[in-house]
């Protein structure tokens, strides 16, 4: 029995790691064609039907690359920034049900692959480690837009991972648990909980774009000013490597919206993961769809959001919720 | 037993990194290090709550933070250390540090506590156990403690305010 269980767990690490690289390839393929509907052309649509095949080209290209590594750089620290990147993006996803639990050979499957009771917070503490791919890239290149990239993220991310915080402590505080599989099972006997938590909802989406670096808020790797920021020197494997850990982000940060807030695998007629990813879908294209709409914010605008707003706005939203749960309102 | 000796090596040699280590920067990494195997250590102690609140806190918050720093101080400077100005006092430092830790080990020795049988409290260091102890009898103290390191950083603030430009730059502040 425990040997089956190793099984389905290896399986299902695999498969996870494969939906995310799949899920990387064509959500950047996806933001590729949204955002030239968006601007009125066509986007990339000759590698294949409908420019389907066009990530397998952009994984060899990058693939072929030359691998160049600065000469005044640190070597060890900048082939380990992408890594990091890397490795927290998956990671974090290894506590979200993509589904159903499942019954397979008299086997209960869990569809994550830990579910420990505190899965939130275990994912807050991999993605929180996320930003030092960020800054240790940044400052391994020893050039001066990636160390102003670098700071910038460090700077960015502190600063909205508070008000994230702040914002997701409603639902643990309505659920009553931080295991991301009962907060789901909660939202299946007391409804979804992106109505009564609306105003957390919409910090922790602004907040998590902030996180992902995304459009408008993505200075780190500004291209007018910092030349790509962060990851300005890296090219090949290494550049590819960042930029998957920022879509993975982006799923990851879709993913855990609609465990938190949009009762994550739960729907009618059609099976659970499939619900699960048409939710992840829709956030993706609303990513995208600001991506093409608003223009990055200026620096100091950034901070007083984040500070001024957002974070005030959070905390009154977790006190008004607090005083709701122990019934003082 | 394997996984504690195991941890305490990691957790060791990222303590000593940190001193050794002779760019700031890697001090910081190896610093990381030592907090992540700490967290692990409170795994072990099932005491998972204590764990991911170790790694946000500090490997996700404060040692960014420190990062920030460093990067922000070091850029553009020769970031190494300068040659010492006070000769040996590694030399010293090491055998002030052995005495203090063999010293330690001796009194351990001659005078054996007896073993409390304490075992782990109920609920330790879990998502309610921690809550209870935050928001217990000592919950006055804590909320003290944090209104203290709230009126340090606002007094920081205050005392290193900028003096109010006289008729503000439109360049610098931005239009109200």
């Amino acid at each position: 029995m425990i040997a089956l269980e190793v099984v389905f767990l290896i399986i299902k690490i695999v498969l996870l790691i494969g939906i995310l690289m799949g899920g990387f390839a064509y959500t950047m393929l996806l933001e590729r064609r949204l955002l030239g509907f968006f601007q009125l052309r066509l986007g990339p649509n000759r590698v294949g039907p409908m420019g389907l095949l066009q990530p397998i080209a952009d994984g060899l290209k990058m693939m072929m690359k030359e691998d160049l590594i600065p000469s005044g750089a640190d070597p060890f620290v900048y082939r380990l920034a992408p890594v990091i990147a890397l490795f927290t993006a998956l990671s974090v996803d290894a506590v979200i049900p993509f589904g159903a639990p499942l019954h397979l050979f008299g086997l209960t499957v869990y569809l994550d692959i830990a579910n420990p009771s505190i899965g939130l917070l275990v994912a807050f503490a991999f993605s929180s480690l996320g930003v030092y791919g960020l800054v240790l890239g940044g400052w391994a290149s020893q050039n001066k837009y990636s160390l102003m990239g670098g700071i910038r993220a460090s700077a960015q991310i502190i600063s909205y991972e508070l008000a994230m915080g702040l914002a997701v402590m409603g639902v643990i505080m309505t659920t009553g648990t931080a295991n991301l599989y009962k907060i789901v099972v909660y939202q299946q006997h007391h409804g979804w909980l992106w109505l009564p938590q609306i105003g957390a909802f919409l910090v922790y989406f602004i907040t998590g774009i902030a996180e992902t670096n995304r459009v408008p808020f993505d200075l780190p790797e500004a291209e007018s000013e910092l030349v790509a920021g962060y990851h300005t020197e890296y090219s090949g494997m290494r550049f590819a490597s960042y930029y998957i850990a920022e879509y993975i982000n982006m799923i990851t940060v879709s993913g855990l919206a609609v465990t938190l807030f949009f009762g994550g695998w739960l729907g009618p007629w059609l099976p659970p993961i499939i619900w699960f990813f048409i939710k992840v879908a829709v956030f993706l294209f609303v990513f995208i769809w600001i991506r093409a709409t608003l223009p990055r914010f200026r620096y100091d605008r950034l901070m007083n959001f984040g500070w001024k707003v957002l974070l005030p706005a959070a905390i009154v939203y977790f006190l008004g919720t607090a005083a709701f749960i122990s019934g003082v309102l | 037993m394997t996984a504690f000796i195991i941890l305490a090596i990691v957790a060791l040699v990222g303590g000593i990194g940190v001193v050794v280590a002779p760019e700031p920067v890697h001090s910081a990494l190896f610093l990381i290090v030592s907090i992540i195997s700490l967290a692990l250590f409170y795994i072990l102690l099932s005491a998972e709550f204590l764990a991911a609140a170790q790694v946000i806190i500090y490997a996700g918050a404060i040692m960014v933070l420190f990062l920030f720093v460093v990067t922000l101080l070091t850029a553009g400077k020769e970031d190494r250390e300068p040659p010492e100005s006070l000769v040996g006092q590694r030399v010293t430092a090491g055998i002030l540090a052995l005495l203090a830790g063999g010293g330690l080990a001796v009194l351990g020795v001659v005078y054996p506590s007896r073993r409390i049988p304490l075992g782990l409290p109920a609920q330790f260091g879990n998502l309610r156990g921690m809550g209870n102890v935050l928001w217990g009898p000592d919950f006055l103290y804590l909320a003290a403690v944090a209104m203290m390191l709230l009126t340090g950083a606002v007094g920081v603030l205050v005392v290193n305010r900028p003096h109010r430009l006289a008729e503000a730059n439109p360049r610098v502040e931005e239009q109200k």
